[in-house]
């Protein structure tokens, strides 16, 4: 079901109707109803590996639990006759059998995930092998429809699975509540990969309907469809065209489509998430926020706490700090210390665990190549920054460079901005080579000529699109760029809300008819309704 | 809790540990300040922290810590 579709927007006010027209205590019944609905609107067969996800993490999380009250209680009962040693071996052996049990649904989970995601991938990489030494290849006759939103809901499962495995929370008994934790519609096709303890508050607890709610979500919704539908549609047919002969182009054209596809991306990705969280506050839902005006960065490292932030949390929490806090990567930082310095060792557990999550990142964005090289570029620079803080500081310390300085901080928002662009076209041009092909035409490919649409391609038939169209996409830009100038002090509809009705309103109204209009017929010429994030 | 005291203020001596109670919520500790912190913390009370203990509240304030320490030492 496209989101960007008048099926979803009948689906949509449906269930916000059935919703408050309903007795409170069964509005989470509704939204499973209308998840297991939307879902299966886009491929019946695959809500069942959603319901073996829910099936085997509810009986895994219980049977943890039951492993931790038995322990409890034992120990309770026997506190005077146990010595200190048996105490200790009985809570290993309970350990063990927790750990054992995280470990099989966690093993289920990663493998219907890698089975779906990963499977041409490695068959491939094993053809290649046998070609090298001229055996006879494996025919790929298997056809695996991807399960929508698979990569969203195993990561928010498995986060769920090892938080009742650390004891951070009690697991949930009522199986349709955790299936709809895992299903809930409004972020299983893209996110935000959120955390049970906090989604968990938000969806069984009662909302009454309030106009506020209402009125903020509307107005959060209609900014996000204009960011779809009339940025990022009209630039994806731009940037496709660009993309597709970028060697026909020149190097400052092919520049211009890289910079015209990092809007595009933000527009589409930020744009379904401020269309599904205006949804759930019209719910009464809040959901984790996934942008935090990622492109006024100051480094990769800080581009990556901003963008898609609930899968930069997802790392940090359950790869990044448990490698980075294991023995072994603690005791090779000790040896090396003894070598290398202090600050060089203090960096060792954060290193290890840095490669890992940039390889997991690039893999979890897609099988292949490009993917794997694109979040090997990411954490490069990550690690080097690290690595060289010492010698930056240095270096601004001779230059004299002032941290509080607002040409400062411009340069390292405009160099971060260039760096996530170039690092971001990578995957999206077709194969590897093709995106570092990409990355070579723009330095080389400077021939200059007495035609301006040779130097930068203008819109057109030939780029697809309209002057007019195109217009109004950077219009759309504008607004957003001054939209996250604003929201440097204060949520843009607080801003909005503090203006007269008189104003408010017609702003809404026009807002809306330029959506229903023009956004309706970029959606169609650009044959794009779809999310790019969806593809993940 | 002196000991512990001296590796915050190795790691971050521009912070006012004695008052700062948002050590974590508040973003004065990046991760890379919190690993080795937990790498010193470790090495130093011959504990280990395992992720189970790796909860905002547990690293806000000294105090925190100082708590989570002496129930790791007691748990072991």
């Amino acid at each position: 079901m496209s989101i960007t579709s008048l099926t979803f927007f009948l689906f949509a006010a449906v269930t916000l109707v059935v919703y408050y027209c309903l007795p409170k205590k069964w509005q989470w019944y509704v939204l499973l109803a209308a998840s297991l609905v939307f879902y299966c609107a886009g491929g019946a067969k695959s809500v069942i590996y959603v319901l073996i996800t829910a099936t085997v993490i509810y009986f895994a999380t219980l049977g943890m639990q039951r492993i931790s009250d038995a322990q409890r209680e034992y120990l309770k009962q026997n506190k005077a006759v146990l010595s200190r040693e048996e105490k200790s071996a009985y809570k290993a052996r309970q350990k063990k059998k927790r750990k054992a049990m995280m470990l099989a649904a966690l093993l289920v989970n990663l493998a219907i995930l890698c089975t779906f995601k990963y499977f041409h991938f490695a068959l491939a990489q094993i053809n290649h092998l046998i070609r090298a030494v001229g055996a006879r290849e494996i025919q790929d006759t298997v056809n695996l429809i991807v399960p929508l939103g698979i990569s969203f809901y195993t990561f928010q499962s498995i986060g769920y699975l090892l938080d009742v495995y650390w004891e951070f929370y009690k697991p949930e008994r009522n199986y349709g509540k955790v299936l709809l934790f895992v299903s809930f519609f409004p972020q299983i096709t893209q996110g935000p990969i959120s955390n049970f303890e906090q989604l968990s508050a938000e969806l069984f607890t009662e909302h009454t309907f309030t106009y506020r709610n209402y009125a903020w979500g509307f107005q959060r919704m209609l900014w996000g469809f204009a960011k779809k539908m009339i940025v990022a549609n009209i630039l994806s047919v731009y940037v496709g065209r660009i993309f597709e002969g970028f060697q026909d182009h020149s190097g400052i054209t092919a520049l211009f489509g890289m910079f015209c596809y990092s809007v595009q991306i933000y527009a589409d990705f930020s744009g379904y998430m401020d269309i599904m969280c205006g949804y759930c506050e019209m719910l009464g839902i809040r959901l984790t926020e996934n942008f935090d005006r990622p492109y006024f960065s100051k480094s990769v490292a800080e581009y990556w706490r901003r963008w898609h932030i609930s899968l930069g949390t997802w790392f940090k929490k359950y790869v990044y700090y448990p490698i980075g806090m294991s023995g072994w990567s603690r005791r090779l930082a000790k040896q090396c210390g003894k070598k290398l310095g202090k600050y060089f060792a203090d960096t060792i557990p954060a290193t290890i665990a840095l490669v890992v999550v940039w390889f997991a990142t690039g893999l979890w964005h897609g099988a292949s190549w490009s993917y794997i090289l694109w979040g090997g570029v990411n954490g490069f620079f990550i690690i080097l920054t690290l690595w060289l803080e010492p010698v930056y500081s240095k270096v601004k310390t001779a230059l004299r460079i002032r941290e509080s300085s607002r040409l400062w901080a411009a340069f390292q928002t405009i160099r971060t901005f260039l760096l996530v662009t170039f690092i971001k076209v990578l995957p999206e041009v077709g194969t590897l080579s093709d995106g570092l092909r990409l990355w070579k035409h723009v330095f080389v490919n400077h021939e200059l000529r007495f035609d301006f649409r040779w130097i930068v391609a203008f819109p057109g038939s030939e780029m697809g699109v309209s002057y007019l169209f195109f217009l109004l996409a950077a219009a759309g830009t504008a607004a957003m760029f001054v939209a996250s100038l604003l929201q440097r002090k204060k949520p843009v509809r607080a801003y909005f809300n503090e203006l007269p009705a008189a104003v408010r309103i017609p702003l809404v109204c026009g807002l809306l008819f330029v959506v229903l209009t023009l956004g309706t017929l970029a959606t169609f010429k650009s044959g794009n309704g779809g999310f790019l994030y969806a593809q993940f | 809790m002196d000991e512990l005291l001296e590796i915050l203020e190795e790691i971050n001596p521009y912070i006012d540990y004695s008052t700062e109670k948002n050590l974590i919520d508040g973003k004065c500790l990046d991760s890379l300040s919190i690993l080795t912190l937990i790498t010193n913390i470790c090495d130093a009370f011959d504990i280990e922290i395992g992720p189970k203990w790796m909860r905002n509240e547990n690293f806000n304030s000294v105090e925190a810590m100082w708590e989570m320490i002496q129930t790791i030492q007691e748990e072991e």
